[in-house]
Order: structure tokens, then C-alpha cells, then sequence
């Protein structure tokens, strides 16, 4: 989609893009000639669609959770944002986790901490991601 | 004034962009795939996820490094048929690893990463609406997950694809044009009448299609040691299509699917046989696009 000023026919530039509030993203354009602005206002719907297409819309995307399977992160005891206060990941292991989708970290870093609880490891390097992906046969 | 064409770029919010390199990445994960085959039929209940995984078995024992995506997301399969439920995935060197069977099977299926009987949810801003962004959602994360995985070096890739007849063609076009398809059916008129739906959505892509497999071409009866009809009459309806095989519906196959078993564990397996054949077809009609690549089926 893009936005034209008609009295100068010019194209307008996205300026901010606001996260989204109770499902609409607020988006402000304006023309680089008369500095004249607008905001797009979307309804839940657009705002959805959007996000469906797993494209981020401004600083915080659609707002939508990523993980399409809540009820077993729950069940798995951990929280859908990833955050947990087991064992502590290295930032060599915290990057790696960057190599398989959002939607699959909570879980995996969920697994992956009770792996290492269950063999009472303290930390969560390289090592252990490597242990635990020749555990799982992989 | 100007038109939406006149205008360069997107005004900022970098959508078009942000979908360009998705589909690049699924490229570049994807480039030691050496043939993507998809199987899909569009009618449902046919047995296309029992013959892929079948076929991988069959096409690995002729020396090829095999792996399957189980493009149904909602009601996989694959995780089940390779023993590998409750799989997460892990983070490697370069993508996650795909799990992989006792046998040699690489499985990339939502059947791993969701127990049953959980069905997949997606959180949405719009409730009660998915009917309206759904399909969308899921070619993305069908596309991310492609992106991610480790594929590493594969003869074949092998695409277990959800019924739809329509759909068919979203996943040619998701999987690109290099991607070959193999089409199921079973001999009846009800189940060949939508496969023809298929074929003749696909006809309409640059895809080639290598041919159909005829599923569930009578019962193999333990007791007699024959195979009998199992449906009344051979269909009306014909495919414009070669025949790659039939294979019979076999109990005891049906018993090893549902222990994730392998059927190299049991050579005697009457559908054993045909679905070898069938791999043997394949490899050949894929060996024939390497030195034709201009002609569709």
C-alpha cells in the first residue's frame, strides 16, 4: 500500500508506526514537500492480515504472539516470551537459539533448560545444545 | 497523478521487502535440495502420507539421502509414521537439525513439535475472523519453517501436502516452479473426480508433474494370500496422467504405520514391492526432466 499527497502528487513517507491498541496499528505518513500528515488507523482485521504475512509493521510488528502452540508451552512450564529463571544460557548458546523460528524458541529453550536441570548442569553453552541435539537424534 | 506504478518503493513500511527475503531464505535453505517432490491429491483419506513415507524408505534403499515435510499443519502425520513425536526443535550450527528416523529419514513435522490431540493455534488481534487470514498464516509459517531447517544435502525432499484440490496450486507456487509433483489417488470415481480437480489446477503452473499413484488398488487378504477388490468397480473418471504404480491396501502395513515402524523391518510386506517399483519410476522420470528440463508432463 502507499499513500499519495494529491495537491503536491507526491509520494507520502512513512514516519511512525505506533504498536498496535486493542488490534490497530497506528501508522503516520507524511508528504516530504508540504509536511502535511495522516494517520492510517487499521482495524483488527488489517492489522491481522498483515501480520499473517509475518512482516513487521513498524518497531513492534503485529503484536501477535508468535508461538502457535500456548496450551504445551504452558504445559511445559515455560512463559511465551522465553524469559525463565533456569539455568543461565551463554550468549554463544542465546545466539544460536536465533537459528531456529520465534515461533519454536520458548519451547525449545524450555526443552533444552530441563535437559540440562535433568543432568544437573549449571550452564547452557554450545555444549549442551550439541548434547541435546544428539540425545534427541538429530 | 501518479499511480500506484509511478510511486518507487513503499513509502517506508518495507512489507514487499521484508516477503522478498523470506522467499530467499527458503531458497538458500533449500539449495542442497537436489529435487523437491511434492505428493498431494486434493481429495483427503487417500493414503498420501502412509505412501510418502513409504516411497522415502524406497527411494533411500536405492541410495538417496531422503527427507519429508509435512506440509499438513494442521492434521500431520509424518511424526508419527517416523516414531518422532515430541521432537523440539534444537539449535544447530547453521538452522536446526532435522530429526531423523531409525532408518535414515529426515521428518520436519508439526506431529513433533504438537502431542496430540492438540490442534495448532495462532493468537490474533482479530477474533473469531480466521477464516479471513488463516491460509496466510500458515504459508508463512510454513515458509519459516523451511527457512530454518538444517536440510542439508538431499537427493530428494519429499512434500506431504494437505488435501485441497484448490490449495494445490498455493503450494506449487510457495515451493517454486523446480518442484515436481507426484499425484495420489484411490479407484474410485469420487476420489479420481477431485484428483482431476488437482491435475487440472496444476496443469496451469510451470510445475511438471511426474505422474499419479493409484492407492489402495484392492486389499491384501492375509488369510488367502490374495489381493481382492476393494472397491466395487475400476473408476470411470481417468487421469491425463501416467501411472506410476498401484499399491494394495495392506493391514499390515497399516499396523507398522501406526507403530512408526519401517517397512525395511519387513521385506515380506505385500506393498512393499509396488511402492519400490514406484520409487524405481520416479527416479527414472526424474533422471528423463534432467535431460529434457524444457518438457512438462
Amino acid at each position: 500500500m502507499k499513500f499519495l499527497c494529491v495537491s503536491c502528487d507526491e509520494a507520502m513517507k512513512l514516519i511512525e508506526a505506533k504498536p498496535p491498541d486493542r488490534g490497530s496499528l497506528t501508522v503516520v505518513y507524511r508528504c516530504p514537500k508540504c509536511a502535511h500528515e495522516f494517520a492510517m488507523l487499521t482495524n483488527p482485521y488489517e492489522t491481522q492480515i498483515v501480520g499473517s504475512l509475518g512482516v513487521q509493521v513498524g518497531p513492534e510488528g503485529d503484536g501477535a504472539a508468535k508461538c502457535p502452540f500456548p496450551g504445551v508451552m504452558q504445559e511445559m512450564g515455560a512463559s511465551l516470551d522465553g524469559s525463565s529463571a533456569a539455568s543461565p544460557w551463554t550468549p554463544e548458546a542465546t545466539e544460536r537459539l536465533a537459528n531456529i523460528p520465534e515461533f519454536a524458541r520458548p519451547m525449545a529453550k524450555a526443552g533444552i533448560e530441563k535437559f540440562a536441570k535433568d543432568r544437573g548442569l549449571a550452564q547452557i553453552d554450545v555444549e549442551v545444545l550439541e548434547q541435546a541435539k544428539n540425545f534427541f537424534g538429530m | 497523478m501518479k499511480s500506484y506504478y509511478d510511486i518507487a518503493g513503499d513509502g517506508g513500511s518495507d512489507i514487499l521487502q521484508q516477503v522478498a527475503v523470506q522467499q530467499e531464505s527458503v531458497a538458500r535453505s533449500l539449495s542442497g535440495v537436489r529435487n523437491l517432490l511434492a505428493v498431494g491429491s486434493g481429495k483427503g483419506g487417500v493414503g498420501k502420507s502412509t505412501l510418502v513415507m513409504q516411497l522415502a524408505y524406497a527411494l533411500r534403499e536405492l541410495g538417496n539421502a531422503v527427507s519429508i515435510l509435512d506440509a499438513d499443519l494442521n492434521g500431520p502425520s509424518q511424526a508419527r509414521l517416523g516414531a518422532l513425536q515430541n521432537r523440539m526443535l534444537i539449535p544447530g550450527e547453521s538452522g536446526a537439525p532435522v530429526p531423523t528416523t531409525r532408518n535414515g529419514i529426515g521428518v520436519v513435522s508439526m506431529g513433533s513439535l504438537v502431542p496430540e490431540p492438540r490442534s495448532v493455534e495462532f493468537e490474533s488481534v482479530a477474533s473469531g475472523s480466521s477464516h479471513t487470514w488463516r491460509a496466510t498464516k500458515e504459508f508463512t509459517f510454513l515458509r519459516e519453517l523451511m527457512a530454518c531447517m538444517d536440510w542439508g544435502k538431499l537427493d530428494y525432499l519429499l512434500v506431504d501436502l494437505p488435501p485441497g484440490a484448490e490449495r494445490i496450486v498455493q503450494y506449487a507456487e510457495l515451493l517454486g516452479p523446480a518442484a515436481l509433483f507426484v499425484l495420489v489417488t484411490v479407484p474410485s470415481d469420487l476420489a479420481t473426480g477431485v484428483v482431476a480437480r488437482s491435475l487440472d489446477a496444476l496443469k496451469k503452473t510451470p510445475n511438471r508433474i511426474l505422474g499419479y499413484v493409484e492407492n489402495m488398488d484392492g486389499y491384501y487378504c492375509s488369510d488367502c494370500g490374495q489381493v481382492k477388490p476393494l472397491f466395487p468397480a475400476q473408476p470411470q473418471v481417468k487421469l491425463d496422467l501416467p501411472c506410476l504404480g498401484s499399491v494394495p491396501f495392506d493391514p499390515e502395513l497399516a499396523a507398522l504405520c501406526d507403530r512408526g515402524g519401517s517397512p525395511c523391518e519387513v521385506p515380506a510386506l505385500v506393498s512393499w514391492q509396488p511402492v519400490r517399483r514406484i520409487a524405481e519410476e520416479v527416479c527414472q522420470r526424474v533422471a528423463e526432466r534432467v535431460s529434457a528440463p524444457e518438457e512438462k508432463a
